[in-house]
């Protein structure tokens, strides 16, 4: 369970953004994943959850190469995965597979189910002759709870959870350790959600699985993960097994995204502190100077906060954060204080010649 | 009498060469000013098409709505058109998923605050311009002046639907009707959004109309809630007795299949069996009888109807005896 599975170093993606006649010029880029480090163990769930944008699909793509990263490696099973080529990458790249938010998007509409799964197999030379594949794709049906009969029809006659089941046999057809799954259940009906969460459990354990569960729902996710890295604006910030996290979170963004999910409970709402952020989540093409967590953070210093980035570190065993007043905030000798919206802006700085104003950020009990 | 009465309020789809399609079955609520009442419910129940009824905002055309929609005693279904446009602006407000299809793309958001300033509240240009800065800064847009010049698709997602509730608010409405405000939102967003909507209800004494997906949403903001399946309101109460003891099967059995963040790890979801798509039409008993754990043979035979029970009502032919765990047996 200890033994390290994927290991992904200093990971950058930045995305050119292109300007002129031609798109030829590249007047700037667009930080989306910005020196990412984590370790994930084999057997493990590790949930990576952050605000839109923040970069955790671009992370995940990046680990499979669909997106070629800026900078950084991942290791794989003790393999360097970036730096395969051709035959190699193409063996690899069964060992890695990839559950999609949208399950209609992600299948094609004119290929049935049968052979959506058998496309797969082809691909990676496990089509080993009629008997066994039909055996083979028996098994995966049941394995995701659809009847046989499925094979014959096409992904519109599907519900969206059935849709997704589909989704996750083809991942599973190729046996591969590790599935990324990017929000494999935000497109579902609440109701549905917990069929495919089940589903996920069931086939880990069945299947000795690997998952990293890519998701901005953070109930979902700590449900789900045993270990959970926080993002905001391509780096992470907090990470800690799931139970710590919520616990004691330790970084000021992780504290109030964990104060702003609502609770099915009116009698936990009620009593509920809420740490209310000021202003939007600035843009990763001008993200801001030192901690990227500045512009908003209630507990932000006079000094180190704007001017140097803080690195991810251990606080306590097994519990990472990236602040640099982590110690004094979580003694309490650091106390929130009011925030001013800054106007968040694609380009140019900051330019409050107004005197902003406005709702400041305040820890407030809601009741 | 309460401020909104919503009696028996059914719509009905038509489309040609197609059945009738009934969209919206039989639904009754009250809203009193300074109240929130929440209708909840998934995807395709009816929450859209019961604000859009109420708001006069469906299309005439192969449609057919009965009940009453009655405001401060005037009955909303039976205006024309003009006098409900004047209502919208004046006492009606509504505030959408969707804030960029809302708002006018070629209008700079100043200007569509100003107007329904002058428009509703007969304000002169420059007095609305200061009125328009002050709404803007009441609901968190950071500087204000800047943005009353700016277009919708020069806002963040987050400052667009601020921008859409401070065009709700310009006319100071006395109902307010809010679907899925906050759903496409990040949750640290949608938390400043709900604070906001709570001062509404608590400072001005608007009543909120509260439509989500989201039952975390309901439990903190809402009183009352109705829960929606297939069209029809199946559970209603206040939010303090509908967590504690959901009754309706359904209601029971979607708190059980979502996760809660403070719920110890390894604690296994029951999911409702089956989707939507598994529905029977409420003609021919409950619709949600294919997927419900409780069903009975009367259940596909007859139509439960609503009853009254100790401050709750109930669409069911066997309800959740209080205290019982979800249902375990599930499949496809
Ligand atoms: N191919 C691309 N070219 C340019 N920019 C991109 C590209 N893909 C993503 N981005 C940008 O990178 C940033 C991170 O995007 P990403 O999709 O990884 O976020 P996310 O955390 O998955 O968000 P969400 O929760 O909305 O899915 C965003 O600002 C996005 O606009
Ligand atoms: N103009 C229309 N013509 C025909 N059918 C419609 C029309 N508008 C809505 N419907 C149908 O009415 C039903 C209820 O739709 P509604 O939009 O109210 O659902 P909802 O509860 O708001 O769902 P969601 O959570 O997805 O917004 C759906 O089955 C929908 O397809
Ligand atoms: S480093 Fe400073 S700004 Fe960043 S999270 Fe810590 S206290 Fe806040
Ligand atoms: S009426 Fe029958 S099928 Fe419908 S919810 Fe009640 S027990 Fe279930
Ligand atoms: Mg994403
Ligand atoms: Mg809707």
């Amino acid at each position: 369970m200890s033994e390290t599975l994927v290991s992904v170093q200093d990971m950058k993606v930045h995305f050119p953004i292109k300007r002129g006649v031609f798109f030829d010029k590249t007047v700037g880029y667009v930080y989306a994943v910005d020196g990412v480090d984590l370790e994930i163990k084999r057997g493990e769930t590790y949930g990576l959850v952050g605000e839109s944008g923040c970069g955790k699909s671009t992370l995940g793509r990046a680990m499979l190469r669909l997106n070629e990263p800026t900078d950084g490696k991942m290791v794989f099973d003790g393999q360097d995965f970036s730096s395969l080529r051709g035959e190699e990458l193409r063996k690899m790249r069964r060992r890695i597979q990839m559950v999609f938010q949208d399950p209609l998007s992600s299948l094609d509409p004119r290929q049935s189910v049968e052979s959506i799964l058998v496309e797969g197999l082809r691909a990676h030379d496990l089509d080993k002759g009629k008997e066994e594949t039909d055996k083979r794709l028996r098994e995966l049906l049941s394995a995701v709870g659809l009847p046989t009969s499925a094979l014959r029809k096409y992904p519109h006659e599907f519900s969206g959870g059935q849709r997704q089941r589909i989704g996750i046999a083809r991942a599973l057809a190729l046996n591969p350790d590790l599935i990324v799954a990017d929000e494999p259940v935000s497109a579902l009906d609440v109701s549905v959600q917990a069929q495919v969460v089940n589903l996920l459990e069931d086939l880990q354990e069945q299947f000795g699985l690997t998952y990293l569960v890519i998701a901005h729902d953070l109930a979902v996710v700590k449900h789900i993960s045993d270990r959970v890295g926080v993002m905001y604006l391509g780096g992470i910030v907090e990470e800690a097994t799931a139970d710590d996290l919520y616990e004691e979170p330790l970084h000021p963004y992780t504290r109030a995204l964990l104060s702003a999910i609502p609770v099915p409970d009116p009698e936990v709402e009620d009593r509920r502190e809420r740490i209310l952020l000021a202003g939007d989540l600035p843009s990763p093409a001008n993200p801001p100077s030192g901690c990227r967590f500045h512009t908003r953070c209630p507990w932000r210093q006079e000094t180190k906060c704007d001017t140097e980035r803080p690195a991810l570190r251990e606080l306590k065993p097994g519990h990472k954060v990236a602040c640099h007043w982590a110690e004094q905030i979580r003694s309490g000798e650091l106390q929130p204080h009011a925030v001013k919206p800054e106007l968040v802006e694609e380009g140019d700085g900051l330019s409050p010649d107004v005197p902003l104003v406005g709702p400041a950020s305040v820890t407030e009990a809601l009741g | 009498m309460a401020l909104l009465e919503v009696r028996d309020l059914s719509v009905v789809f038509q489309r040609k060469g197609e059945e009738p399609f009934r969209a919206v079955d039989g639904v009754s609520f009250d809203v009193e000013p300074g109240q929130t009442v929440g209708l909840v419910g998934e995807s395709g129940c009816g929450k859209s098409v019961t604000s859009l009824a109420i708001m006069g905002l469906l299309p005439k055309r192969g449609v057919t709505i009965t009940g009453s929609v009655s405001y401060d005693g005037t009955d909303l279904l039976k205006l024309s058109d003009k006098e409900m446009r004047d209502r919208r602006g004046r006492d009606l407000g509504m505030v959408f998923q969707d804030p960029l299809s809302s708002l006018n793309p070629v209008v700079p958001i100043g200007l569509q605050v100003t107007e329904v300033l002058e428009r509703h509240r007969g304000m002169a240009r420059k007095e609305a311009m200061v009125e328009a800065k002050t709404l803007l800064d009441k609901v968190g847009i950071p500087d204000p002046n800047r943005r009353l010049k700016e277009y919708p698709h020069q806002l963040s997602g987050g400052m667009r639907q601020r921008a859409l509730i401070a065009i709700a608010l310009a006319c100071r409405p006395k109902l307010l009707i809010a679907d899925e405000p906050t759903t496409a939102l990040d949750v640290t967003i949608q938390a400043q959004i709900l604070t906001l909507m709570k001062e509404l209800v608590h400072d001005l004494g608007t009543a909120l109309v509260m439509i989500t997906h989201d039952l975390g949403v309901v439990a903190g903001l809402c009183d009352e809630v109705n829960v929606l399946y297939g069209g029809k309101v199946v559970e209603k109460a206040m939010r303090h007795k509908l967590f504690a003891e959901p009754r309706h099967p359904y209601t029971h059995g979607l708190l059980a299949s979502i996760p809660r963040l403070d719920a110890p790890r390894g604690e296994k979801l029951t999911p409702i069996k089956g989707s939507v798509a598994d529905n029977i039409p409420w003609s021919q008993g409950c619709a949600f009888a294919p997927r419900c754990p409780n069903a009975l043979d009367v259940c596909t035979r007859e139509t439960p109807a609503e009853e009254a029970q100790l401050g709750r009502l109930l669409r069911c032919h066997n309800p959740v005896v209080p205290g019982t765990p979800a249902a375990e047996e599930v499949s496809v």
